[in-house]
């Protein structure tokens, strides 16, 4: 999984880069393993029609991503351990967690 | 479905009622008509519906961050007119006609700000169930009942205000103003923070084990004082610096209108 969503482009910016996609108001992967104390930028793609909003209290992180768009969240440097997050709009279905490690 | 837009809208309702009814507190005391309200709901929501269609555009500003720079604007300028305003109440200027038009044109700005931060969020969420008629129908009653709600606790706060002793109210709105806008300042710092605007570093603590945000003191915390529960040294020193600021201004102001009416 790490693999698939480590997505380096250590030329523009030093900082690692990971993807997420909404699909469904689902998040997927609605796990990702990032390294803890390094700044993380996530990209986020809502692939539905409809708005949602990226947030969780842990993080300290609150977006809204439109429908058929793409967000960019920086996060980080996190201590080890585990950061669930959710979509607001669809807190019931659209969870996710981020571990840090 | 029902919960969730209870939820979503009396949290974004929440802040924006506090700061109208601080206001309206205070204007009523300072024999100011209360119209100014009406052109603040009414700017302020066109707003909020203008920049929540603008969104998708906004978001691509500045490599994707567009959101989070112009939020913290609004904060900014949000916190701003708090601070003009904290300084004007802080004095009696009950003879002074030309002011009272100045401090109305203020207060439907900062309060249209608010309103538009606040609301475009809930136009964004109420425009997503809009294809689906039971959904829409489900997420708009649960909208009124959040902003009932929220609404409610506005008209207790502004009846309970306005039932203190008058000598109390100027110092305790200068508090509560000072409160608000100190959280302003602190959000503008974490937009900036994730963003990447500003530098992101560890928390300085975590309260989330004794007062989670996401529970009800939390949120009502957030609400009045823009409770963190655990923010980074930048984050604090925005608030803290943004709240110290609003206080020696407020004092300042005070101490050189007094010494201006004694001469």
């Amino acid at each position: 999984m790490l693999a698939t969503s480590l997505l380096a482009l250590p030329a523009i910016a030093a900082k690692p880069v990971f993807e997420i996609e909404i699909r469904n108001h689902l998040f997927e992967p609605s796990e990702i393993v990032v390294p803890a104390n390094t700044k993380i930028k996530l990209i986020i793609y809502n692939r539905d029609s409809t708005a949602e909003e990226f947030e969780s209290y842990e993080l300290n992180r609150e977006k809204v991503i439109m429908g058929n768009r793409k967000a960019v969240v920086f996060i980080g440097p996190l201590k080890p351990g585990t950061y669930p997050f959710f979509g607001e709009f669809n807190p019931n279905t659209a969870q996710g967690t981020i571990v840090a490690e | 479905m029902l919960l969730t837009s209870v939820i979503i809208v009396l949290r974004e309702v929440l802040e924006a009622a506090l700061i109208i009814s601080v206001l309206l507190a205070l204007s009523r005391i300072a024999g100011i008509r209360l119209t100014w309200i009406r052109w603040a709901l009414g700017t302020g929501t066109l707003a909020a519906i203008i920049y929540a269609g603008s969104t998708a555009v906004v978001s691509d500003w500045f490599d994707g961050v567009g959101q989070e720079v112009i939020n913290a604007l609004l904060q900014v300028a949000i916190y701003v007119c708090l601070v003009i305003l904290a300084m004007y109440f802080s004095v009696d200027h009950r003879a002074e006609e030309g002011k009272y038009l100045r401090l109305r044109l203020l207060m439907v700005i900062g309060v249209s700000l608010a309103i538009m931060r606040e609301g475009s969020e809930v136009f964004i969420y109420l425009s997503g169930s809009i294809s689906d008629l039971s959904q829409f129908t489900s997420v708009l009653t649960g909208g009124l009942v959040g902003a009932g709600i929220g609404i409610s606790a506005g008209v207790l706060a502004y009846y309970l205000l306005l039932n203190l002793r008058r000598d109390i109210l100027p110092y305790l709105s200068t508090v509560l103003l000072a409160f608000v806008a100190a959280g302003m300042a602190g959000q503008a710092a974490l937009l900036l923070i994730q963003a990447d605007w500003l530098p992101s570093q560890q928390a300085l603590w975590d309260s989330s084990q004794w007062l989670p945000e996401d529970s009800v003191p939390g949120q009502l915390l957030y609400a009045l004082i823009g409770y963190e529960a655990s923010p980074t040294p930048v984050q604090a020193t925005a608030y803290f610096g943004g709240l110290l600021l609003l206080l020696v201004l407020v004092a300042f102001h005070r101490y050189t209108q007094k010494s201006r009416a004694s001469d």
